[in-house]
């Protein structure tokens, strides 16, 4: 099923994510990535699966996604510039349309420096806009130097944005060139500011693409600090981390979900879905959604 | 110019184990700004090479020595020399390095030539005898023209042509926060020159077959092959 079905029925789309891990998933065992995505099945309409997120080797985005897909589970297959040159990106889109996916996330990636493996050789032959580029060619039947393919992929192609971004403008610029290059659907990165989304979305909503407002659970003071030190493009303002603060450390876990569900009842008018991002607590979403 | 370090010395001592009589060859132009293979280094280095007891044939510095047009008429006059030791050192770039081996084997000289130090791009000095950066990597069909005249191909960490990724703070690099990022410099830029809007234009996956090694110049046809 394509997200894009979705928003066009203007069903508010929810989605989240899960990460595959560092090994094989042969034989059956059960995953914790699939387990955690079962854990969500009944309460969003897909899941993000990350491309060796952080530059961090894992198990590939696209055999965990048809992992999820033989569950009943739809995935949202990520696919990052970091790691293919054109070529391989292009016959991955093909692999992933022939083996059941719909939908695709087209990413730049986080650079190599930041993950496990920082002596390997980046690729970056093409960015996320060509990539957008690139795909929307194959789902019209050509591949990127024109020639015909024997049959052509059918894929919603979905990108992120940075509301979080200053200069605002030049985010909106790349998020528009993204638009013209064929993207169809947009997750954001976290944002904590209502103020800050709404200004976002007064802006982009003239797109008229989809927006999926990003929500990464803060789960303690301590990862908001981890977050504002070493996650970039995200900021947690000081006066959450006060909020969350100010309870015993038995009680985060009720602080976050308050904290988490009032952000998304405020930000939910201004967009068509929601994305999750629950780094391990999985159990809260369907709580958020509930409230 | 190019960009060099040093090898560290116990890596030199190595890479002349077995060769007792050496032949140090610098070179007088980019390595002598990033001071590490002028005649001054040459020297200095020929000593600690002396006090680990090697002997030391000849020091020479050419002008440049990866211009065949400068380092022949100082090497060729050596060509005896350049017989009697073991090995030669050569304190340049890496080019530097290969055209003095292929100048000792048109002499008809069959010597190991080793090198001294690690090249480390194509660096344009922004404070003398202190500081360079890289700018450029000759990806052989330059953007230059629409990019405010700052180049993304090697300023972005990640080479992004079409616009920012969703990591920069501050004004820095998600890579390293110690560098500006490119994409926000490039705006502001075509900003002070009131030409953002042409940054809304699409930019073409790169043609790579521009930058396919090795490539050959011929001078005379401007042709790169
Ligand atoms: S685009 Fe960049 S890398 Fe290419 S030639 Fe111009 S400055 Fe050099
Ligand atoms: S932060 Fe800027 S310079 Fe660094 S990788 Fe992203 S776009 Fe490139």
């Amino acid at each position: 099923m394509k997200l894009t079905e979705l928003f066009q029925k203007k069903e508010f789309v929810i989605t989240s994510e899960v990460g595959p891990m560092k090994g094989c998933a042969r034989n059956g065992r059960q995953a914790a990535f699939l387990k955690e995505a079962e854990s969500l099945k009944d309460f969003v309409h897909a899941v993000n699966v990350t491309d060796n997120q952080s530059a961090v080797m894992r198990l590939g985005s696209l055999a965990a996604s048809v992992l999820l897909k033989q569950a009943g589970i739809e995935p949202i297959y990520q696919l990052v510039c970091r790691d293919r040159n054109r070529i391989a990106l292009q016959s991955d889109l093909l692999s992933a349309c022939t083996l059941g996916i719909d939908n695709v996330l087209c990413l730049t990636g986080d650079h190599l420096k930041l993950g496990d493996h920082p002596t390997a050789k980046a690729v970056f032959d093409v960015d996320s806009v060509q990539l957008l580029d690139m795909a929307r060619g194959l789902n019209q039947g050509r591949d990127m130097m024109g020639r015909d393919l024997t049959q052509s992929t059918g894929l919603a192609l979905g990108a992120v944005v940075n509301p979080n971004f200053q200069p605002l403008d030049l985010q909106l610029l790349k998020m528009e060139k993204k638009i013209e290059a064929g993207a169809e659907f947009f997750q954001t990165q976290a944002v904590y500011d209502p103020k800050l989304f709404e200004t976002f979305i007064r802006k982009a909503e003239g797109f008229g693409v989809p927006i999926q407002y990003g929500v990464v659970i803060i789960k303690s003071p301590k990862m908001a600090k981890y977050m504002n030190e070493n996650v970039s493009g995200i900021t947690v303002p000081q006066a959450l981390i006060k909020e969350m603060a100010g309870v015993p450390e038995t009680q985060y876990k009720d602080k976050a979900r308050e904290i988490t569900a009032r952000l998304v009842k405020e930000i939910s008018p201004m967009v068509q879905g929601l994305h999750f991002m629950p780094l391990g607590w999985p159990d809260l979403v369907p709580a958020i959604l509930k409230s | 110019m190019i960009g060099t370090t040093k090898k560290p010395f116990p890596e030199i001592m190595a890479a002349l184990e077995g060769y007792q009589k050496v032949a140090v060859v610098g070179c007088d132009g980019c390595a002598k700004v990033c001071l590490t293979g002028g005649t001054d280094e040459v020297a200095a280095l020929a000593q600690e090479l002396r006090a680990q007891g090697k002997e030391i044939v000849f020091e020479a510095c050419p002008e440049r020595t990866c211009n065949v047009v400068k380092a022949d008429p100082v090497l060729a006059p050596l060509a005896d020399r350049i017989k009697e030791a073991e090995a030669l050192l050569v304190l340049g770039c890496g080019g530097a390095v290969q055209i003095t081996r292929e100048l000792t084997e048109k002499y008809g000289i069959t010597v190991p030539v080793k090198t001294g130090l690690n090249s480390v791009g194509h660096m344009d000095t922004l404070i003398g005898g202190t500081l360079a950066v890289e700018q450029c990597q000759e990806c052989g069909d330059c953007i230059l023209n629409e990019t405010g005249g700052i180049c993304p191909v090697t300023k972005c960490a990640k080479g992004l042509l079409n616009g920012p990724c969703g990591g920069a703070e501050d004004g820095k690099c998600e890579v390293d926060p110690s560098r500006d990022c490119a994409w926000i410099l490039i705006y502001k830029r075509m900003a002070a020159l009131g030409e953002t809007a042409k940054l809304k234009k699409f930019t073409a996956p790169k043609d790579y077959s521009k930058a396919a090694k090795p490539r050959v110049l011929h001078i005379k046809e401007g042709r790169v092959a």
